[in-house]
């Protein structure tokens, strides 16, 4: 079992990811040449904020398939169209955005970012808003893991899905590349894997 | 009203062709797997957004060119590889600065070249400048309407590559304004949008 990484976007498999197919832990399948049967023998699948969102559409079985033997599916983005009944649209913070409104607090544990500062995470450069400004709805029962202040917003959120599986959503740009280049950020990367592959959050 | 819009289906395309403000200027959406079938004589106006996947369009590449060279005009903007799909394009890509605006002061140089221009009775330089994914080296004859802080165009159109016409940039708002990020983007299309519609839609 290995996990399935959709490579949506024109040009090369990011490098953390490239890395991770060389060592036979991830299978990259361009998206335009996807099929059902890349859904069927793999532990989870990782997403990127390039995912085509219609034409994902039409692997929803594959998708729902995989969700209901106990797989498990990291979304990076903002979540426009609807793949699984119980999850909800992207809402992006109301303007005017200040400075506050982009600190980020960990409501809950995760092993994603268990022992990583959240600082950060939350800037670049000494810059804030990156890591996300807005978020996917948190479905009934998931676990709002890192949120924006206003209100209380999950920006990463995990759902352990009723009828099986789980969904880790990260609404903001691909997770890996926060923190910079070889930091928290590829960290995180190989966490998300983990995490994919069920190899950590039991 | 005769607009036909790819519509390469990732979420800030959805956000920015789909959404308020600006989709009242998509009369048709496509999907690029879909343009064959087609007949873009139909349509003024084919507009490519950013981050189009250039090998999803280059099954395309004979179509676009016969539409061109009936007097059509395709609008491309950045970070698509448009010289992969489009003819004539000579196109250079730029380490890009996220940053340059954190020095007090920093000019990041992109400046209007036809001030003159319709197109600048709706936008300002203070509407192009956010950042620089690279410059073209166009054909001889174009009408170049901004440059980087070299002189290199950004944008420019191109009536002389083919009998019809090729609006070209390499600034990407669609991606941003779809991403909820970089308010010069959105104002970019507030004016370029309504500008595309009047001077290039008949």
């Amino acid at each position: 079992m290995s996990i399935l990484f959709i490579h949506s976007h024109y040009g090369p498999t990011p490098a953390a990811y490239a890395e991770a197919e060389a060592a036979g832990r991830v299978r990259v399948v361009r998206e335009t040449e996807l099929t059902v049967a890349d859904f069927e023998d793999v532990a989870g699948l990782l997403t990127t904020t390039h995912l085509d969102q219609i034409g994902f559409a039409a692997f929803i079985p594959a998708l729902t398939a995989l969700l209901d033997r106990g797989g498990r599916w990291f979304f990076n983005g903002h979540m426009l169209r609807l793949f699984v009944p119980g999850l909800g649209l992207y809402t992006p913070l109301t303007k005017p955005i200040r400075r506050p409104d982009f600190a980020l607090t960990r409501l809950n544990d995760h092993p994603i970012f268990a022992g990583i500062d959240q600082k950060s995470l939350e800037e670049s450069r000494g810059v804030a808003g990156f890591y996300g400004r807005g978020h996917n709805a948190l479905p009934e029962g998931g676990l709002a893991v890192n949120v924006i202040p206003a209100a209380l917003f999950p920006i990463d959120w995990e759902w352990r899905r009723p009828a099986g599986g789980r969904i880790f959503s990260h609404a903001g740009n691909d997770l890996g590349g926060m923190g910079g280049e070889g930091g928290t950020g590829a960290l995180v990367t190989q966490r998300a894997l983990a995490w994919c592959a069920g190899e950590v959050g039991q | 009203m005769s607009l036909r819009v790819v519509h390469p289906g990732a979420y800030y395309h959805s956000e920015s062709l789909e959404a308020a403000p600006h989709a009242g200027h998509s009369d048709r959406l496509v999907r690029p797997e879909d343009l064959g079938s087609v007949r873009l004589s139909d349509y003024n106006v084919v507009l490519v957004p950013c981050r189009t996947p250039a090998d999803r369009m280059t099954p395309r590449i004979d179509q676009l060119a016969a539409y061109l060279d009936a007097g059509g005009t395709v609008v491309a903007t950045g970070e698509s590889e448009s010289q992969l799909f489009l003819p004539g394009i000579s196109f250079t890509p730029q380490p890009t600065n996220f940053w340059w605006w954190l020095t007090p002061g920093a000019d990041l140089g992109v400046r209007i070249a036809a001030p003159e221009h319709p197109l600048f009775r709706r936008l300002t330089q203070r509407d192009i400048t956010w950042h620089l994914h690279g410059w073209f080296d166009p054909p001889e004859g174009v009408e170049v309407l901004a440059v980087n802080g070299e002189g290199k165009p950004i944008l420019y159109i191109d009536q002389v590559t083919t009998r019809g016409r090729m609006v070209i940039t390499s600034l990407d708002p669609f991606f941003h304004h779809g991403s909820h990020f970089m308010p010069a983007t959105t104002r970019f299309l507030d004016g370029f949008l309504p500008w595309m519609r009047e001077e290039l839609d008949r």
